[in-house]
């Protein structure tokens, strides 16, 4: 059987040269290659321990405008009851409410999201304005017990699991790059997604690799994601 | 180290922060004279004592409002901006504008 190759789909991820040179080993998902995982088989214990995993080929999108809300609740989509809260959708769609009419839609595990679909293709309301982050924002996991402290290196927030619960957001500098964090559990393993300007992610990717190694992380693919859930 | 408080996320580093310049209420934009609005657009006042300012969260580029003390550098509150804008504002040309750009 051949291999997938990181460029065998349309959109790559700004970070397939990082991947390449770590002997990663892609899958297909939908329309998107990501990494399924790197030299070890199972990475499952590192990404409890702590793990990094780049998920920017996955689908997302995002709207915005004083229209949002209504129209997105139209949808079928259950918005966050304030800004700065994220929700998952019952079809595993990560919606996070940056503010009170802006919202980012980011895709299951899977690489699937009826939401973003159906929003994809639905009318925009009045005041709704489509805001696309798949080529703007790169979308990384770091995940494991060792999530926070690592994050405490590299960003003024305290995102302690006991100040910072599963669901709320932080728009912040990580690294000196502006991000937005959402701390998604993946089951009982703490996790956070990482969105950020796509051009400077390969910055941001060393830099949390780098921050990880005191604690001994390590990148993780999509696989080890997938087991802790 | 120099924190400031966004209305939408709460307390940051000053680092986050970019700052917008003075707030001015905006004249009547069909009525103003060109003298008018290019002192609304490129004048500033730079008083000493407590003025209104811009600020945006670099992170959400979330644009808002803080009265700040010039002499002390205090902040006295910040606030959402649609506590000043609450009617969407149409720039519709005039006839007369139109007239002007033949």
């Amino acid at each position: 059987m051949l291999s997938t190759l990181a460029t065998d789909a349309l959109r790559r991820s700004q970070l397939y040269r990082r991947h390449m040179a770590m002997d990663a080993t892609f899958t297909t998902l939908g329309d998107s290659v990501v990494v399924s995982h790197y030299a070890s088989e199972d990475e499952t214990k590192q990404a409890q321990h702590l793990g990094l995993a780049d998920l920017s080929t996955l689908p997302r999108t995002g709207f915005k405008g004083l229209g949002t809300p209504d129209w997105a609740l139209d949808l079928g989509i259950e918005l966050p009851a304030r800004p700065n809260r994220a929700l998952l959708q019952s079809d595993g769609t990560l919606v996070a409410r940056l503010s009170q009419s802006e919202l980012l839609l980011a895709s299951n595990l899977n690489g699937l999201s009826e939401s973003i679909a159906n929003a994809t293709q639905a009318e925009l309301a009045e005041r709704v304005y489509s805001l696309p982050r798949s080529d703007s924002h790169s979308w990384l996991v770091l995940c494991g017990s060792q999530a926070a402290e690592t994050l405490a290196k590299v960003c003024g927030v305290d995102l302690r699991p006991h100040k910072f619960a599963d669901g709320e957001i932080a728009q912040t500098s990580i690294a000196k790059i502006n991000g937005v964090i959402v701390r998604n559990d993946l089951g009982e393993t703490l996790s956070y997604c990482i969105f950020s300007d796509s051009s400077s992610v390969e910055f941001l990717w060393d830099s949390l690799l780098d921050a990880m190694a005191e604690f001994e992380g390590a990148a993780v693919g999509i696989q080890a994601l997938r087991d802790c859930r | 180290m120099k924190l400031l408080t966004c209305p939408l996320n709460g307390q940051r580093n000053i680092t986050e922060f970019t700052y917008g310049g003075e707030y001015h209420p905006m004249p009547d934009h069909q009525q103003a004279t060109s003298r008018e609005w290019a002192e609304h657009v490129f004048f500033h006042d730079n008083s000493a004592g407590v003025v209104i300012e811009w600020w945006c969260h670099s992170a959400s580029s979330y644009w808002f409002l803080a009265e700040r003390n010039t002499i002390s550098d205090q902040i006295l509150r910040t606030f959402p901006a649609d506590e000043i804008f609450r009617e969407r504002i149409d720039f519709n040309p005039t006839p007369a504008d139109q007239g002007e750009r033949k």
